[in-house]
């Protein structure tokens, strides 16, 4: 909404009091009416400055037109703008409009741009009197007086335009519909500037012979969906030009002006904030006008030309059983106003909101009309603004008037009451001392009228002018607003939230992981939750239950991600792109996948991903770096895993993976459950997709999953040994795809508690190890936490283990 | 002789304390307390003398010899760094300036989670706990709990993102609100971050971001409250700065406000301050206290409690403490630009 200082001083008593524009706006704001932006009115020719032809030449490759120098800067060093011009009246020297880059000439429909010109470039255009709107005729180049202008001059200030007027933006919230009008706009100002309204002038009109009930019958179907409509019939007029008055108001707001009967139904809605539609009269043949819903799908044409496909629902207004207008949207294109319009039926209505909102989102038809109709208008006021336009086209075009209008709700509107408790308004905005009676005072400044029931009870009258105030609670805030926020008090409360506390375990847990990653050293990345669908594909990831957004914005961002590890690959080349080197990112996010059982039938799964690249560290002066590869992975999920639960996942082989290496990736289970993955990135992705050939590896884990293990609060003590212990090496000879684990499980269960550690120390293939056998060394620790070990027992779990290993995994012990 | 035993100490004393080296430190040691050396021989010439004197001047005799191996293992000790000392002065140093080699180098948070962390950190010190709901949402929960009526502007298609009605991912975090008083009898003190997506994309917005919902319950709180809160919160993460609270509109709060900062670029005077665009004011986030519709979708009595909620985004703060300059710079994963936190 804009509001011009000039317009509003229209509805000022006191119409040449001072208002400091500034302050008044800032008052505004801190009322709950935020004015975004003060400017000057809107400017004519903005982008449009003076400038002079300085060299012309002829266009190498288009004998009728030239390419000119000009300035549009003033200086003797001032730079040259090539500008390619058809015309044939310029010379070196002239003083000529000039619309550079980003003007917009409404006359001819054109945004100015730099472009090519039969291969020359053109940054902007010589204008003529024509295309800057002010002749209709074309007569080449419009010349500008040379005395009193000079490049660079903005083109307002020589052709006027220039006002002292200044326009005050506001980024309103929906609930304030009553604002979208100058006279709603002057309700909330007058008591700031200490002035008292003056309502807009409206005729006495007399009872004509002819009523418009004479003419014409208007049936509503339902008063819900309409809840008021004032018709009014016009004849006798002539559509013209506007008296200057009202293009002026207008245009200050951006409006352009088109002819007396358009400009005044716009001048009157925001004047009053009441859209107005008018019929040619003509055209509705059936002397019935109908407000009902569409009952079947149909198309419509409506008056910009554009056909529309309507559904039931929409309201339309109907010349008996023809639509000739889509209701509080836009009129038809068949009865609308035409230069040929001798008579016109006015229309004033109100239409249920919501469905003018739902019809008007359908169509992408949101029009300043739709707008106010969509917040709720003023019922009362719908027949003082069809008064007021009838006024203003009586007085431009003496035409004849009829009274009085069809009026469905001529009975009268009812404005409702409600009961205020002080105590709420006191209670809410922590206000202890506001009394029944400064209450009622800062309503009445806004036009709220009230009356002091009891000592704490006021029973305020419902305005129809404020369709949003319907509860008590709308009028402790409008109180609270009126009186100032900044008059309420501040302190802190007292805290309440130790006895029924929260689990917040989930959140610590999660932290946890980023602050163990973030200290190993990795970068912290957040991505967008959706996805490209591409990427299932690009990185082989099951997208059987993925989750498609209904509403894209774009393929870019159309599916919620199933797995971290895209988007981790992505920022991994991004990067790389600018010449990261040894990446270590990680992001911890939810994962999402369809799933009929939940609630919203989609499972989000706490995720933690990280992905290392190239080396360890980065490049050591001491040179000796050691590339990443799968142990690297597994070694930080081990410290991950390690601080934060007291489980020790198993890893196994993955199976066919398009991501993830065959033999250099593993499955990371918990018993049955897998719980995430860990390894190298397939060589085929890494060469066809990311396009690189530095060891790339990963892991992804599931935090839900993980957390059932959590470490807090289940760490068990045992007491330290005080006897000594007793240390032995194994090194074993086996068949080369024994796992290292399975020997591990079977030491610890043959050698029993007395074994407290034990740790492969080295792993060997080659020389001196038969074909298909490879050699591993064993640490083991045996103690007693009770006595000192006798030799002999320590032989017999040795024997014990080398045998049971002989036995199950063909072990033997290397030479 | 053992009457001199006073001067023999004190020359003892001098000569160890003042030896040049470790060779006379030895030969000193021989002298003094070796197998022929003084105090052995004084503990010999004791035999003549009478048992209660013998037992006295032994005793005293040990206690000497004591302090004497004392002081020449300090003395040893000294000319061995001394030693150590000359070996390494003449050896060559190190670049002390090189970096440090350590298999793990620093690491990074995001911003945002940096920031949050900061803002959950000052909010639990005053009391409140930390809530989550999930991001994919229930229409339920995102807007008709939250009094947002089918018809509100809010609801816009091209605002929110669907999945299928009537899940959909949710815009804001205060579904989150309606999920823990759904689940908790009042009195409620909670923070709520998390992740929301709204469906625009240009320059100041991505169609995801951060938000940290706050919301107190309890019997007898007011705006002063919420003031109050939202203040400590401004000093703990920007220090003494004032603060304005604006009315505004929200659907599930009533009287409901918008919160400005004084611009931490101009201090509130700048005609020009880009940040601020010349109004001395940064929006920090909405407000408001709890719309009674919204106590009595979740089985509240709003005749008995009021509460205070307030939402702010993430990113927004953490633009305004760090200077980050473009919105979108918080998604692209610029290490250049992640390295810095």
């Amino acid at each position: 909404m804009l509001l011009s200082m000039h317009w509003l001083r229209d509805y000022l008593q006191k119409s040449d009091i001072k208002i400091d524009t500034k302050e008044l706006a800032d008052q505004l704001t801190m009322r709950g009416i935020h004015v975004s932006a003060i400017r000057k009115p809107h400017v004519k020719y903005e982008n449009i400055v003076v400038g002079r032809i300085e060299q012309i030449e002829k266009h190498p490759d288009a004998d009728k037109l030239q390419v000119t120098q000009v300035v549009t800067e003033e200086g003797p060093n001032a730079p040259k703008r090539q500008i390619v011009c058809g015309a044939k009246n310029i010379s070196v020297g002239d003083i000529v409009p000039i619309a550079l880059p980003g003007a917009h000439l409404p006359a001819v429909n054109l945004d100015i741009k730099i472009s090519k010109i039969r291969g020359v470039e053109s940054s902007g255009m010589i204008c003529s009197a024509k295309e800057l709107g002010i002749s209709d005729e074309s007569e080449g180049i419009l010349q500008l007086p040379k005395h009193n202008s000079h490049p660079g001059q903005p083109l307002s200030a020589l052709l006027g335009g220039g006002s002292d007027d200044q326009v005050l933006e506001f980024e309103l919230t929906p609930n304030r519909g009553d604002c979208l009008s100058v006279t709603g706009l002057a309700r909330e100002i007058c008591p700031l500037i200490k002035t008292k309204m003056r309502d807009p002038k409206v005729a006495k009109f007399r009872v004509t012979p002819h009523r418009t009930s004479s003419i014409l019958k208007v049936e509503v179907e339902d008063q819900r969906l309409c809840p008021r409509y004032v018709a009014r019939v016009i004849d006798a007029m002539k559509v013209a030009e506007s008296p200057e008055w009202i293009k002026q108001r207008i245009e200050a707001i951006g409006l352009k002006p088109i002819n007396n009967i358009v400009d005044v139904t716009n001048f009157v809605m925001f004047e009053c904030g009441q859209p107005l539609h008018a019929f040619d009269l003509k055209k509705i043949s059936s002397g019935v006008v109908r407000v009902a819903p569409c009952t079947s799908e149909m198309e419509f044409t409506l008056l910009n030309g554009q056909t529309v496909t309507l559904i039931p629902g929409d309201i339309l207004i109907w010349n008996g059983d023809k639509p000739i207008a889509l209701a509080g949207i836009m009129g038809g294109q068949d009865s609308q106003v035409t230069a040929d319009t001798t008579s016109i039926l006015l229309e004033s209505a109100a239409f249920l909101p919501t469905q003018i909102r739902k019809t008007a989102k359908r169509l992408g038809l949101t029009s300043d009309a739709s707008k106010r109709f969509e917040k709720g208008i003023d019922l009362v006021g719908v027949a003082l603004a069809s008064e007021r336009a009838a006024s203003l086209i009586r007085d431009m075009i003496n035409a004849n008037v009829y009274h009085p209008p069809i009026d469905t709700r001529e009975d009268g509107i009812k404005e409702e009451t409600i009961s205020v408790d002080m105590r709420e308004i006191r209670k809410l905005i922590g206000h202890k001392s506001m009394t029944t009676e400064s209450a009622a005072e800062l309503l009445e400044t806004i036009g709220i009228t009230s009356t002091k029931k009891s000592i704490n009870i006021l029973t305020v009258k419902l305005p129809s002018f404020r369709p949003d105030l319907k509860s008590q609670v709308d009028m402790v805030e409008e109180v609270a607003r009126l009186n100032g926020y900044d008059k309420i008090p501040s302190h802190l409360p007292i805290s309440v939230a130790s006895y029924d506390k929260l689990d917040e375990s989930q959140f610590e847990f999660e932290l946890k992981a980023k602050n163990i990653l973030s200290g190993l050293g990795f970068h912290e990345t957040i991505h967008y939750s959706f996805i490209s669908e591409e990427w299932f594909r690009k990185y082989g990831i099951d997208s059987s239950r993925s989750v498609p957004l209904q509403n894209p914005l774009s393929d870019e961002m159309k599916v919620l991600r199933t797995s971290l590890l895209p988007s981790l690959l992505e920022t991994y080349s991004y990067n790389k792109n600018r010449k990261a080197k040894n990446q270590k990112i990680f992001e911890v996010a939810r994962t999402y996948v369809s799933d009929p059982d939940s609630e919203t039938k989609v499972k989000e799964t706490p995720e933690v991903a990280a992905l290392l690249s190239g080396n360890m560290t980065s490049q050591s002066w001491r040179g000796g770096e050691t590339p990443v590869d799968f142990y690297t992975a597994k070694g930080v999920l081990e410290v991950l895993i390690g601080q934060m639960t007291s489980v020790f996942p198993t890893f196994e082989p993955v199976q066919n993976s398009v991501l993830f290496h065959p033999n250099r990736s593993a499955t990371i289970k918990l018993g049955l459950k897998e719980i995430g993955t860990v390894g190298e990135i397939h060589p085929f992705i890494k060469s066809s997709v990311l396009d690189t050939i530095e060891p790339v590896v990963f892991f992804t884990l599931n935090l839900e999953a993980l957390k059932k293990y959590e470490r807090a609060g289940v760490v068990k003590y045992r007491t330290l040994s005080k006897f000594p212990g007793v240390e032995l090496d194994l090194a074993l000879v086996i068949d080369k795809h024994t796992n290292s684990s399975a020997l591990m499980d079977n030491m610890k269960h043959v050698a029993g508690p007395l074994l407290v550690d034990l740790y492969p120390f080295d792993q060997y293939e080659g020389d001196n190890i038969p074909q298909g056998k490879k050699s591993l060394a064993y640490h083991l620790t045996l103690q007693s936490p009770e006595r000192t070990l006798l030799d002999t027992e320590v032989v017999e779990i040795r024997t014990k283990v080398i045998q049971a290993l002989k036995e199950k995994f063909n072990a033997d012990l290397r030479g | 002789m053992i009457e001199n035993l006073d001067r023999i100490k004190q020359e003892a004393r001098t000569q160890i304390v003042n030896c040049p080296s470790r060779d006379e430190l030895e030969k000193l040691r021989v002298h003094y307390v070796g197998k022929k050396g003084v105090i052995t021989a004084l503990l010999h010439s004791l035999k003549d003398l009478e048992a209660d004197k013998r037992r006295e001047m032994g005793a005293r005799l040990n206690q000497i010899k004591q302090e004497f191996e004392k002081e020449l293992g300090l003395k040893q000790s000294e000319l061995d760094r001394k030693e150590i000392e000359k070996e390494l002065s003449g050896s060559s140093k190190i670049d002390l300036t090189l970096p440090g080699l350590f298999s793990v180098q620093k690491g990074s948070l995001h911003p945002v989670t940096r920031v949050m962390e900061e803002i959950i950190k000052t909010f639990r010190k005053i009391g409140f706990s930390v809530a989550s709901g999930p991001e994919v949402e229930l229409e339920y929960y995102n807007f008709e709990a939250l009094n947002t009526p089918e018809d509100h502007p809010a609801r816009d298609l091209q605002d929110t993102f669907y999945i299928r009605a009537p899940s959909l991912l949710r815009s804001h975090t205060s579904p989150v609100q309606i999920r823990t008083m759904k689940s908790k009898n009042p009195p409620i003190q909670v923070i709520a971050p998390g992740k929301v997506y709204r469906s625009d994309y240009d320059i100041t917005h991505t169609p995801m971001f951060h938000q940290v919902e706050g919301l107190m319950v309890d019997e007898h709180l007011s705006l002063a409250d919420l003031k109050g809160v939202l203040q400590y919160m401004v000093k703990e993460l920007f220090g003494e700065r004032k603060l304005r609270f604006r009315p505004s509109f929200f659907p599930f709060t009533e009287p409901s406000a918008e919160v400005d900062m004084a611009c931490i670029g101009c201090k509130g005077q700048g005609e020009d301050c880009r940040l601020c665009k010349g109004t001395g004011w940064l929006e920090i986030g909405g407000s408001g206290m709890v719309h009674p519709n919204v106590f009595k979708s979740v089985g509240y009595d709003p005749d008995k409690y009021s509460g205070f909620a307030f939402g702010m985004g993430i990113e927004r703060i953490a633009m305004l403490k760090y200077g980050i300059d473009d919105l979108r710079s918080f998604f692209e994963n610029d290490l250049r630009m992640l390295e810095q936190f």
